[in-house]
């Protein structure tokens, strides 16, 4: 029997998380009417200043916090806009509800909250009649 | 002692833990999507599940607290677009853990206050405790008094703005993001920051471990006039810039799951 350490991904990105591409990481016509402003609060642009173009596996990227992943972008991005495309293709994202997060927030949300976050208006609270989950079979101890 | 009444009131499970009542009050007066409560009479538990039923279950957008009687923890995890407007003081740990609120506090501030903020607003009309904007990740935490020590501690985004004085250590092991200081700072400023700007109009009692003077830009006045404009302070004062001198750490020797945890 031989015995070997189990392979590891140590680099997870949006495309592993949910097994495809999505359209506006391929064409930035799908980004452009994203407005920034808009989808922050206050008058500026709030959390998206820290987020800023990056690489992952020397492609264009941007990082998704709220799934710990980085969302690649495959289109070319015109100079002098790379963190504004950057922040416009992470939004468009979010408000899609394809952030993998979003995909378990309806079955393990422990408390009520938005389901597609708080960048889209009237989005379906969740969390609201959270269980802990029980194990079939399974039975409190007596004591 | 009428601001005691609410906390008499608890009665906390066998460790000691929690609140095991959680029957929302529903004492608020609701008009369209603005409603208004008195605390004075409810335990922290009581006035977080107050405002989580109005913002989450009622369609109401902008709710004001009377009477929050420095009680801890309020106002935390609220994870939706809103304003808040808490009429009074807080103690600590309040609104922390919040993304997108844009939150006014009337009062004073306790310790830890806006900790772990994702995204958001937090205005504080007046002091704040040690520990201000600890971890926060996005947002802007403004302190219109004077702030304790550790401001910002391990801060990963986001801006921070204290008009008044700020205690030791502040900035101490900032990732990433950016603190405004309008008056002077104590000793340890910066201490052991990997990352972000510190701007300081005041003195400076001394820098900490591997923080140094940094080159000011056209990018730094223009995030400075932009946030005194919209939190409307005036005529930005003259301010000195500090950042990492990158002695001691280094990025690019990090593993990628560390390096995730500061983006």
């Amino acid at each position: 029997m031989s015995v070997h350490e189990p392979e590891k991904t140590i680099a997870l990105d949006a495309e592993y998380l949910a097994g495809h591409r999505f359209p506006y990481q391929e064409d930035i016509a799908l980004v452009e009417d994203v407005d920034l402003l808009a989808a922050t609060p206050g008058p500026d642009l709030n959390w998206l200043e820290d987020v800023e173009l990056l690489k992952e596996d020397a492609v264009p990227a941007v990082f998704d916090r709220y799934s710990n992943s980085f969302l690649k972008i495959y289109f070319r991005i015109p100079e002098g806009r790379e963190d504004e495309i950057a922040r416009k293709v992470l939004i468009k994202h979010l408000q899609s509800g394809n952030s993998y997060g979003i995909h378990l927030k309806d079955k393990h949300a422990k408390f009520p909250q938005p389901e597609l976050g708080p960048w889209v208006e009237g989005s379906t609270t969740v969390g609201t009649n959270w269980h802990p989950p029980v194990l079939d079979g399974w039975e409190p101890p007596d004591h | 002692m009428d601001a005691l009444a609410g906390e008499r009131m608890i009665t906390y499970d066998a460790r000691g833990l929690v609140e095991p009542d959680d029957t929302v009050p529903r004492v608020s007066e609701i008009d369209g999507d603005r409603a208004v409560f008195d605390a004075k009479s409810l335990t922290t538990r009581q006035i977080n599940l107050e405002l989580r039923w109005l913002l989450y279950e009622e369609g109401v957008k902008d709710v004001t607290v009377l009477n929050p009687g420095a009680k801890h923890s309020l106002g935390v995890g609220i994870l939706t677009r809103c304003r808040i407007t808490f009429d009074g003081s807080l103690g600590y740990f309040g609104c922390g853990l919040i993304d997108g609120p844009e939150i006014q506090i009337k009062g004073r501030v306790g310790w830890s206050a806006c900790e772990n903020m994702m995204s958001g607003v937090v205005v504080i009309e007046s002091n704040a405790g040690s520990l201000t904007g600890a971890a926060i990740r996005g947002g802007d935490v403004v302190v219109k008094g004077q702030v304790g020590a550790r401001t910002g501690i391990d801060q990963k985004g986001g801006t921070i703005i204290v008009l008044g004085r700020a205690g030791s250590m502040t900035g101490f092991m900032m990732q990433r993001g950016r603190q405004i200081f309008c008056d002077d700072v104590g000793p340890g400023l910066g201490d052991s920051m990997y990352d972000g700007t510190i701007y300081v109009a005041g003195k400076v009692k001394s820098l900490g471990i591997d923080c140094v003077p940094g080159e000011w830009d056209d990018s730094d006045t223009e995030l400075i006039e932009r946030k005194f404009r919209i939190y409307g302070l005036g005529k930005p004062p003259e301010f000195q810039k500090f950042v990492c001198g990158k002695k001691l750490y280094n990025y690019d020797n990090l593993e990628p799951s560390e390096r995730k945890l500061v983006l």
